[in-house]
C-alpha cells in the first residue's frame, strides 16, 4: 500500500502517451458491433425458448382461443422499418454537414420509435391474455417484450442524440455519436422483422 | 525417464487395483459399463504416467543452480513431435468413443422379450407400477433376475433421477416427458435405489430398494400382490396398500417388516397422537393426506409427500396402521 | 458508449458548491447510500403502482416487489450514487463533452481503491481483493459443507440449509471468484502487455467492476431472507428452481444477471483493447499468450453469456410472473432450461480455464528460461477449444432424458477437446524440458497445475464417454472432477498469477518461504481432499446430499479433515499477501527477468504505464536467443540491471 502510494505522488504532472491505434476501425464502433453480437445471442436464447415451446412441444400457434392482431403489428412494423430510413437520412446529413437533415431525421426516428412502443403497449393491454396463461402467451410476451425493452433503450439513446444534435454537437468531423446510436437502431429494427415474422406470421 | 514412467504408472495402477472401485456389477449393463470404465482408466493411467514422469524427470534434472542466470536453449518447436502428440491422443480418444458407442448401443437394446415397469417419481418418493400385474403398484422395485426390464419414467413435480449403483444405469425423470431405461439384472439381491438429481430438501432421503428375485418367486409375488390389490374394490386390505405405497422406504412398521428411518416410527403412532393431543384415527389420516398439518418434532417438514388416496383405501390404511401400532 | 470519442473539448468549470453539498451530492459512498434507498423506493412505488393499475392481486406481492425494488432498482441507484454513470449522464443530457482530466485515474492513497477509478491497474487490484474476499466466504461455506458431511446423518444443518450451503458455495466460487479473478489479473496485465496506456473504455471497465460486489452481496444475502438461500445447486435446474423454491432462488437468478453483465462488458472491453490498442509492431503473432488467452476467452464470454442471462430470466419469470417456460403442466418444456443453461455453462468452464492457460504460458516460459514450445499452435489450440467448446454442451445432459441421438455426436466432440488441450499440456512439458528451472512460488503452482489439471481433464474424458457418465453422473466422481479442474486447474493458475504479478502490482516482493509453504500445504491437502471423492463416487455416493450411507463414513471423515487443512493453507496465503504488501522487500522492476512489456516499466507501473508507446520488434518469449528483444522503450523507462531471480 505505502509503496504504491509513493509511486503515484507526482501523478498530476504525468500525461498519457499518445495512443497508437492498431486497427482502422474506431474502438467505439467495434465495441458496438461486438455488443450487438452479444445482443443477437440474447435474442438467440429467447428464440431457443420459442423453438422448444413451439417446435419441440408442438404448442398450437396462437393457442385458441387467443389470437394475434397481425394487421396492427404489420402497420407497426412498417413504422419501425421507415424509422430506419430516417435514421440513415440523419447520418448521411451529418456527414454532409447538414444540421437540418440531422435534426429532422433524428426527431422523426424518435417519434416513430415512440409510436411503435406506444402501439405495442396498447396491444398488450387489449390482447386478452396474460403472461400466466400458458406457453404461447409466455413466449409471445417474452419475445415482443425483450424487443420492446430494446426499443426503449434505443429510444433513450435517440433522445440523447437528438438533444446533442439540437445543441450542435455533431458535424461532419464529429459524428460518432450519431453513427453508433444509428447502428443500434438498425439492429433493433432488423430484430423486429425477425420477431414479427416468427411470432405473428409463421 | 522410462523407469519413472513405469513407476508413476505402477503407482496409479496400484491405486486402481487396491481399492474396490466400482460396485460389484449386478446387471449385464453394469458389466459392460465396467469394461468401458477400465478401458478408459488404462488409457488415462498411461497418459498420466507419461506426463508425470516427464514432469518429475524435468524437475530433477533441469533445475537451475542458484547462481545460474543463463537461459535454456531457444527451441521454438519441433513439427514431428507436435504431430505425434496430436495424432496419438486423437487415436486414443477415438477408440474410447468407438467402444463407448458400441456399449451404449448394446445397453439400450431391449430385444423383443422385455418386461415393462412404470416408475413414478415425486418429491420425495418412488412408486413402481406393473402393467403385467394388472397395473398394481409397489413402493419397492421388484424384478425377476435375468429378464430385460424397461423402466418408463414419469415425474409428478420436479426432476429426479433413478439410479441403482450396482446396475450402473441411470436416468433422470423429467416432468412432461417419459424417458426410458433398460436393465437386465443378473444377480439376486437387494440394492438401494437412489435419487441422484437435486429435487428439493428431501433429496438426500429419496431412497427405496430394488429387489431382484428368482423368476418363479417373482411371478408368485406379482400374482399374489396384484390379486390382493385388485380385490381392494371389495375388501380393502390396509396391509397391501401400505406395501404398494412407498411408506416403507421412510417408515419403520414392524407388522409390514419395513425399517425406514426418514420418518417417525409408525409403531409408536399412539404416543405421537397423544403428543399432538389429537384423536388417533383423525391424526393418522390427516398425517397421510396433509403431512405438514402437524410435524413430528425432530423430523423435517416438507419431506413426506401428501398422499391423496381414495376414501376406502385411506380408511383401510388408517385402520391397518392403528391396529399394527397398537400391537407393536 | 461514446466514451472514447470526445467530440468537443471544453474544460470543466471547478465545482462551486459548498463542502456539505459536495459531501452529500458528490459521487461517493454517501450518495450511493441514499440513492440506493431512493431507487429502491422508486422501484417499490412503480411495482405497486403497476400492480394496482393492472389489477393484479395481491397488490403487495412480495416476490415482484423484492425483485424489482431490491434486486434491480436499488443496485442501479447504488451504482449511480458511486458515480459510475456520471460521465455518461453528463454526456447524455447534452452538456459539452467533459475533457478527460484523469482525476479518476491512478491511486494516490488507499482511499482511491474504494471509489470509482478508471485506471486498469487499480481496477485489477480492486477485482483481485474483492474476489479473494468472496473466495474466503465461498471457502467458509465449503468448510461448513464438509463439517456436515464428516459423519453420516444430519448434524449441524437441516437439509434445506445444507442445499443452500453448497449452492452458494459453488455460485460464489464460479461467478465471483474464478471468472472475475481472471478478469482482474488480465485487467492489470493485458494493457501493459499490449503497450497501451489503459483499456479502450476505462469508464465501462470501472462499471464492470462495481457490478460484481452487487452480485456477490446478493447471493450471500439470500441466506438472511425468510425461508433461506436458494438451494437448487449452482445449476439452478428448472422446474425445481423456477417454481418449487422460496424467494431465495430469485436472488440467485438476479445475482447471476449482474455478474454476467459485468463479464460481458469486460469481455467487450478486452476485445476492443486487443484489436485496436496494440503497440506498433505488436502483430497478433507477437502477442504474449496471456493476451491470446483473454482474447479467446472474451469471444466465449460475448457469445455464450447471453444464454445464461436468458436461462435465468426464464427461470425468474416462471417464479415471479408464473409464466410457463419450464412448466410442463402449462405447455412449457422442462429440459429447455438445461439446453440453454449448458450452452453457456459448458463454454463457461473454458472461460474459467483459458485465462489460466495464458497465465501458465507466461509463468512457465519465464521460470524455465526458454521460449514457449510451439507458440503458434498454442494460440491456435486456444481457438480450437473455443470453437469445439460450443458443440459439447449436452455432455452434461447424457442422463437428462434429451433426444438420445444427440448423445453420440456430443460424446465425439467432447472427446475431441482432449486433443487441443493435450497439445497445450505437451507443449508446456516441452518448454520445461532442457530449461533452466527456477522454483519460485509461481512456478511451483504452475507445475502443480500441470499435474492436477491432467488428472481433472482425464476424469473429464471419462465423463465424456457416455456409458461411464451414465453410471457416475451426479455422484462424487463429478465433484472430484469439478475440483480437480477448478481448484487444481483454475485456482492454482490464479495463485500462480497472483504471486507472479504481486511485485508489479504492489511494488513489493512476497515472502518466498511462505509462498512455498502455501504451495506444499495446498498441494497435499488438495489431493487428500478431492482424490478419494472419485472413489466414493463410483462406489455409489450421490452428490448434493447432506446424509449418506454409513459405509462411506470413513472416507468422508478423512476428506473433511483434509479439507480443513486445505482451508488452513489458505490462511498462509492470506498472511503472506497482507504482510508482504505492507512490509515486503521493495520489488525491482523486473524481478523475474521476463521479456513481456509489463516488466519493462517500474514496479508498480507509472499511472499511464508508458511515457511513450513502445515499439515492438520481436516475439515475447525469446529467452536464450542471443540479443533478442521484445520491444524498445523510450530511454526514460530504462530499467535497472536485471535483478536476481530469487531462490
Ligand atoms: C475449469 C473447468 C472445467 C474444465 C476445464 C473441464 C474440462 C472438461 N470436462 Fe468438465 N466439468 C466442470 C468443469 C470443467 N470441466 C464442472 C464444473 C462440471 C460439473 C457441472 C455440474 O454439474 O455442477 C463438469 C462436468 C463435466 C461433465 C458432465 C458430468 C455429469 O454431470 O454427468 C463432463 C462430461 O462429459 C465433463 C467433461 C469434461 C471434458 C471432456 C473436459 C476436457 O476439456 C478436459 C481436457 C483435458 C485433458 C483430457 C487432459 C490433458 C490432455 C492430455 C494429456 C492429452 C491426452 C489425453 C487423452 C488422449 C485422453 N465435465
Ligand atoms: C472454483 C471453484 C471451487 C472451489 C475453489 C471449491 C473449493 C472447495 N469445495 Fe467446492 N464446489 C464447486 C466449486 C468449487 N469448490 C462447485 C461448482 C460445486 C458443485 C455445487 C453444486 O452441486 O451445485 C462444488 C461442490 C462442493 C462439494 C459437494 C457438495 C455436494 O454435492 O453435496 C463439496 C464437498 O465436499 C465441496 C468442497 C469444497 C472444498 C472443501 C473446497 C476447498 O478448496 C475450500 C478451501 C477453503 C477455503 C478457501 C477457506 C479458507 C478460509 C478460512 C479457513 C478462514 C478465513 C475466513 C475468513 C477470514 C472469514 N465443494
Ligand atoms: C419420503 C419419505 C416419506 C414417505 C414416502 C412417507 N412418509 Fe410418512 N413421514 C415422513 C416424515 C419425514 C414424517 C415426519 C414429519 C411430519 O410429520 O410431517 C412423516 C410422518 C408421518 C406420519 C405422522 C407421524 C407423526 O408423528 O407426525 C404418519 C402417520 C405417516 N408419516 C404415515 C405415512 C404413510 C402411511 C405413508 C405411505 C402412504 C408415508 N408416511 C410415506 C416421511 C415419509
Ligand atoms: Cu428426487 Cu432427488
Ligand atoms: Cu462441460
Amino acid at each position: 500500500m505505502v509503496a504504491h502510494a509513493e509511486a503515484h505522488l507526482d501523478h498530476h504532472e504525468e500525461h498519457p502517451p499518445v495512443p497508437h491505434y492498431s486497427s482502422r476501425i474506431s474502438p467505439s464502433i467495434l465495441g458496438m458491433y461486438l455488443f450487438i453480437g452479444s445482443e443477437i445471442m440474447l435474442f438467440g436464447a429467447f428464440f431457443t425458448a420459442y423453438f422448444f415451446v413451439r417446435v419441440v412441444n408442438g404448442t398450437p400457434w396462437p393457442t385458441p382461443p387467443f389470437h394475434l392482431p397481425v394487421y396492427l403489428a404489420f402497420i407497426n412494423t412498417c413504422i419501425l422499418v421507415t424509422s430506419s430510413f430516417t435514421m440513415h437520412w440523419a447520418l448521411t446529413s451529418v456527414k454532409r454537414n447538414n444540421p437540418f437533415g440531422l435534426r429532422a431525421g433524428l426527431l422523426l426516428t424518435f417519434l416513430m420509435g415512440l409510436t411503435f412502443l406506444i402501439t405495442q403497449v396498447a396491444e398488450y393491454l387489449r390482447i386478452g391474455f396474460n403472461t400466466g396463461d400458458g406457453a404461447f402467451p409466455t413466449i409471445f410476451f417474452c419475445l415482443t417484450g425483450l424487443h420492446g425493452c430494446h426499443v426503449f433503450v434505443g429510444l433513450t439513446i435517440l433522445l440523447f442524440m437528438t438533444i446533442r444534435a439540437f445543441r450542435g454537437h455533431f458535424d461532419a468531423a464529429h459524428h460518432h455519436g450519431v453513427e453508433i446510436g444509428g447502428i443500434y437502431w438498425h439492429f433493433v429494427d432488423l430484430m423486429w422483422i425477425l420477431v414479427f415474422l416468427t411470432v405473428y406470421i409463421l | 525417464m522410462l523407469g519413472l514412467g513405469t513407476l508413476m504408472g505402477g503407482i496409479a495402477a496400484a491405486v486402481a487395483l487396491l481399492f474396490p472401485w466400482l460396485p460389484k456389477p449386478a446387471s449385464d449393463e453394469a458389466g459392460r459399463i465396467d469394461f468401458v470404465f477400465w478401458f478408459a482408466v488404462v488409457i488415462c493411467i498411461v497418459i498420466f504416467a507419461i506426463v508425470s514422469a516427464a514432469l518429475i524427470y524435468a524437475v530433477i534434472n533441469f533445475r537451475a543452480r542458484p547462481d545460474d542466470d543463463s537461459d535454456g536453449p531457444p527451441t521454438h518447436g519441433h513439427t514431428k513431435l507436435e504431430v505425434v502428440w496430436t495424432v496419438i491422443p486423437t487415436m486414443l480418444v477415438i477408440s474410447i468413443g468407438i467402444v463407448s458407442a458400441i456399449v451404449l448401443g448394446q445397453n439400450d437394446a431391449t430385444g423383443k422379450d422385455f418386461m415393462r415397469v412404470n416408475v413414478t417419481a415425486q418429491q420425495f418418493a418412488w412408486s413402481f407400477q406393473y402393467p403385467d400385474g394388472k397395473n398394481m403398484t409397489s413402493g419397492t422395485l421388484r424384478v425377476p433376475v435375468g429378464r430385460s426390464i424397461l423402466l418408463t419414467f414419469t415425474s409428478k413435480d420436479v426432476i429426479h433421477s433413478f439410479w441403482v449403483p450396482e446396475w450402473g444405469q441411470k436416468q433422470d425423470t423429467v416432468p412432461g416427458i417419459h424417458p426410458t431405461l433398460h436393465i437386465t439384472p443378473n444377480k439376486v439381491g437387494r440394492f438401494p435405489v437412489i435419487c441422484t438429481e437435486l429435487c428439493g430438501l428431501g433429496h438426500a432421503t429419496m431412497r427405496t430398494w430394488a429387489i431382484v428375485m428368482p423368476r418363479a418367486a417373482f411371478d408368485k409375488w406379482l400374482k399374489g400382490t396384484s390379486a390382493a390389490q385388485t380385490s381392494t374394490n371389495t375388501a380393502v386390505s390396509g396391509a397391501a396398500i401400505f406395501k404398494s405405497q412407498p411408506c416403507g422406504s421412510c417408515h419403520t412398521l414392524q407388522a409390514a417388516g419395513t425399517t425406514g428411518k426418514v420418518g417417525p416410527d409408525l409403531d409408536k403412532l399412539p404416543s405421537y397422537a397423544q403428543q399432538a393431543k389429537q384423536p388417533l384415527d383423525s391424526f393418522v389420516s390427516d398425517s397421510i393426506t396433509d403431512p405438514n398439518a402437524y410435524t413430528q418434532p425432530g423430523y423435517p417438514k416438507n419431506v413426506m409427500p401428501p398422499f391423496n388416496l381414495p376414501k376406502p383405501q385411506l380408511d383401510a390404511l388408517v385402520q391397518y396402521l392403528i391396529q399394527s401400532s397398537k400391537k407393536g | 458508449m461514446t466514451a472514447v470519442t470526445a467530440d468537443h473539448h471544453v474544460p470543466t468549470a471547478p465545482s462551486q458548491h459548498g463542502p456539505f453539498r459536495r459531501y452529500v451530492f458528490g459521487a461517493g459512498w454517501i450518495r450511493a447510500a441514499w440513492m440506493f434507498c431512493l431507487f429502491g423506493g422508486i422501484g417499490f412505488g412503480l411495482t405497486v403502482l403497476a400492480r394496482w393499475g393492472g389489477g393484479w392481486h395481491p397488490i403487495l406481492y412480495t416476490q415482484p416487489i423484492v425483485l424489482l425494488s431490491l434486486l434491480v432498482a436499488a443496485p442501479i441507484g447504488f451504482l449511480a450514487g458511486l458515480g459510475t454513470f456520471d460521465y455518461w449522464t453528463y454526456y447524455a443530457l447534452g452538456h459539452p463533452t467533459r475533457a478527460e482530466d484523469h482525476s479518476g485515474h491512478g491511486a494516490r492513497s488507499w482511499r482511491d481503491y474504494f471509489r470509482v477509478n478508471t485506471d486498469h491497474k487499480v481496477i485489477g487490484v480492486q477485482y483481485l481483493v474483492t474476489t479473494v474476499i468472496f473466495f474466503l466466504i465461498g471457502g467458509m461455506l465449503a468448510m461448513l459443507v464438509r463439517a456436515e458431511l464428516a459423519r453420516p446423518g444430519t448434524q449441524f444443518f437441516d437439509t434445506q440449509t445444507y442445499n443452500g450451503l453448497f449452492s452458494v458455495h459453488a455460485s460464489l466460487m464460479i461467478f465471483l471468484f474464478v471468472i472475475p479473478a481472471f478478469a482482474g489479473l488480465a485487467n492489470f496485465a493485458v494493457p501493459l502487455m499490449l503497450g497501451a496506456a489503459d483499456m479502450a473504455f476505462p469508464r465501462l471497465n470501472a462499471l464492470s467492476f462495481w457490478l460484481l460486489p452487487i452480485a456477490g452481496v446478493m447471493m450471500v444475502s439470500s441466506f438472511f431472507i425468510p425461508d433461506g438461500a436458494f438451494a437448487c445447486g449452482w445449476t439452478g435446474y428448472a422446474p425445481l428452481c423456477s417454481s418449487h423454491q422460496p424467494l431465495g432462488a430469485v436472488f440467485f437468478n438476479q445475482g447471476v444477471q449482474w455478474a454476467g453483465a459485468s463479464s460481458i462488458m469486460t469481455a467487450l472491453n478486452f476485445l476492443v483493447t486487443i484489436i485496436t490498442m496494440r503497440a506498433p509492431g505488436m502483430t497478433f503473432w507477437r502477442m504474449p499468450l496471456l493476451v491470446w488467452a483473454n482474447f479467446t476467452t472474451s469471444l466465449l464470454v460475448v457469445i455464450a453469456t447471453p444464454f445464461i442471462a436468458g436461462s435465468q430470466f426464464f427461470s425468474m419469470f416462471d417464479h415471479v410472473m408464473h409464466t410457463a417456460f419450464f412448466d410442463p403442466g402449462n405447455g412449457g418444456y422442462a429440459l429447455g432450461y438445461q439446453h440453454i443453461f449448458w450452452f453457456y455453462s459448458h463454454p463457461a468452464v473454458y472461460i474459467m480455464m483459458l485465462p489460466g492457460f495464458g497465465i501458465m504460458s507466461e509463468v512457465i516460459a519465464v521460470f524455465s528460461r526458454k521460449p514457449i514450445f510451439g507458440y503458434r499452435l498454442m494460440a491456435l489450440s486456444l481457438m480450437a477449444i473455443v470453437v469445439l467448446g460450443f458443440s459439447v454442451w449436452a455432455h452434461h445432459m447424457f442422463v437428462s432424458g434429451m433426444a438420445t441421438w444427440l448423445r453420440v455426436p456430443m460424446m465425439v466432440t467432447t472427446l475431441l477437446i482432449a486433443i487441443p488441450t493435450g497439445i497445450k499440456i505437451f507443449s508446456w512439458l516441452a518448454t520445461i524440458w532442457n530449461g533452466k528451472l527456477h522454483f519460485n512460488t509461481p512456478f511451483l503452482f504452475a507445475l502443480g497445475f500441470l499435474s492436477m489439471f491432467v488428472i481433472g481433464g482425464l476424469s473429464g474424458v471419462m465423463l465424456g464417454a457416455v456409458p461411464i457418465d451414465i453410471h457416475v453422473s451426479d455422484t462424487y466422481f463429478i465433484v472430484a472432477h469439478i475440483h480437480y479442474v477448478l481448484f487444481g486447474g483454475s485456482v492454482f493458475t490464479i495463485f500462480a498469477g497472483m504471486y507472479y504479478w504481486f511485485p508489479k502490482m504492489t511494488g513489493r516482493m512476497y515472502s518466498e518461504t511462505l509462498g512455498k509453504l502455501h504451495f506444499w500445504l495446498t498441494f497435499v491437502a488438495f489431493n487428500c481432499t478431492f482424490f478419494p471423492m472419485h472413489l466414493i463416487g463410483v462406489e455409489g455416493m450421490p452428490r448434493r446430499v447432506a446424509d449418506y450411507a454409513p459405509r462411506f463414513a470413513a472416507w468422508n471423515m478423512f476428506i473433511s479433515l483434509s479439507s480443513f487443512a486445505l482451508g488452513a493453507s489458505v490462511l498462509v496465503f492470506l498472511y503472506n499477501m497482507i504482510t508482504s504488501w505492507r512490509h515486503g522487500e521493495i520489488a525491482p522492476s523486473n524481478p523475474w527477468r521476463a521479456m513481456t512489456l509489463e516488466w519493462q516499466v517500474s514496479s508498480p507501473p507509472p499511472t499511464f504505464n508508458f511515457t511513450e508507446i513502445p515499439q515492438v520488434v520481436g516475439g515475447p518469449y525469446e529467452y536464450g536467443v542471443p540479443g533478442a528483444v521484445h520491444a524498445i522503450l523510450t530511454p526514460s523507462h530504462a530499467t535497472e540491471v536485471p535483478a536476481e531471480v530469487g531462490v
